[in-house]
């Protein structure tokens, strides 16, 4: 067995116990424990059964095991980045919220510097 | 006939005026709009520098002249222009002109600007800025944002950049303004144009120094916005 097959899935159960962590403590939802934890599962498994990503990659007709598993890899990627950047986006918004309504809530006057 | 504003459409029109970082420029621009008689609503957008205590030595001097409010961190000019917009309809103004803070225009175009809102000729104004007095880079800037509003926005002006603006607060009840950065003078052209505000452009003049080439919108500045603006087809 090669060194990679015993590494990658002791980091999978890692995340995959830092995520249900993370349920318990109210941080993350179901439903993301259960991606991520899918996500971990495939790739421990590619990792224990290298040759098992050739079958997948018959399938949607990639010649290479390996390249159907960087593909799949990047496209978890660029799916992250854009729930990231949509989410930073919700929050720069809700931070302007904020911004507005402390200034509109505190005209400075006068008073304010003889304080 | 030379146009003069009268008194008390003096009283009742109120300047915005963003600023961030501007110490050094800043107070003439204040001080002589408030000598010319306007009011004006201030908006220190999180400067690092003194910006907030200039302004307020200013309202010292012109106490009932100056309104200030103050963003505990940058936002950018869009979203103190937000805040501005906010804050002058407290006061009930019939006029609402945006000027830019660091005295790239000059407070003599107020006139100009409001003429077209005085007369009834239109309801929102935006000062136009010679292009022969453009720097080239913001000139090619500026004509590409021109292209984009034209294309995004469906709305074709000579100056989609300007920051010199003016509005009734009849007109200003009917726009919504969301962005964030130097979206904003587009989305102001954009939302009186969709709203069928009559609309002037007036012919201003720019005073351009090193300091005041730094900001606007330059080649960065314009890719934002056009992401931006994608954006907001969705």
């Amino acid at each position: 067995m090669l060194l990679y097959s015993i590494l990658v899935p002791i980091v999978g159960i890692i995340f995959i116990v830092l995520f249900l962590v993370r349920y318990m403590k109210g941080k993350s939802s179901l439903l993301t424990v259960f991606l991520w934890a899918l996500l971990w599962i495939i790739v421990s498994l590619f990792a224990i059964f290298p040759d098992s990503s050739s079958y997948f990659a018959k399938l949607f007709g990639i010649t290479r095991g390996l390249d159907f598993v960087i593909i799949a890899v990047f496209a978890v990627l660029v799916y992250t980045i854009f729930k990231l950047y949509f989410k930073l986006d919700k929050l720069q918004d809700d931070l302007n919220t904020i911004v507005k309504e402390v200034a509109l809530n505190n005209e400075i006057s006068l008073d304010d510097k003889e304080e | 006939m030379v146009f003069e504003i009268t008194e008390e459409d003096k009283q009742s029109t109120y300047v915005i005026l963003p600023a961030y970082n501007e110490e050094t420029r800043i107070q003439p621009v204040i001080e002589e709009i408030a000598r010319r008689g306007y009011k004006m609503v201030i908006v220190n957008d999180g400067s690092s520098d003194n910006t907030l205590k200039v302004i307020m030595e200013s309202q010292r001097k012109y106490p009932k002249s100056i309104y200030i409010y103050s963003h505990i961190i940058n936002r950018g000019v869009g979203v103190a222009m937000q805040t501005g917009f906010d804050a002058v309809v407290r006061y009930n103004p019939k006029y609402v002109v945006n000027m830019d803070s660091d005295g790239q225009h000059s407070v003599d175009d107020l006139e100009n600007v409001l003429k077209p809102l005085v007369t009834g000729e239109a309801q929102a104004v935006i000062g136009v800025r010679p292009l022969e007095d453009m720097p080239l880079s913001r000139n090619f800037a500026n004509a590409v944002m021109n292209l984009l509003t034209k294309i995004f926005y469906k709305v074709d002006v000579s100056d989609s950049q300007t920051g010199f603006r003016a509005i009734t607060n009849e007109a200003l009840k009917k726009i919504n303004i969301n962005a964030r950065g130097y979206l904003i003078s587009s989305e102001f052209i954009r939302e009186v144009n969709d709203n069928d505000i009559p609309f002037a452009e007036v012919p201003i003049e720019t005073i351009y120094t090193p300091e005041t080439q730094a900001k606007g919108t330059n080649i960065v500045e314009a890719f934002k916005i056009l992401v931006q603006m994608i954006r907001h087809q969705f």
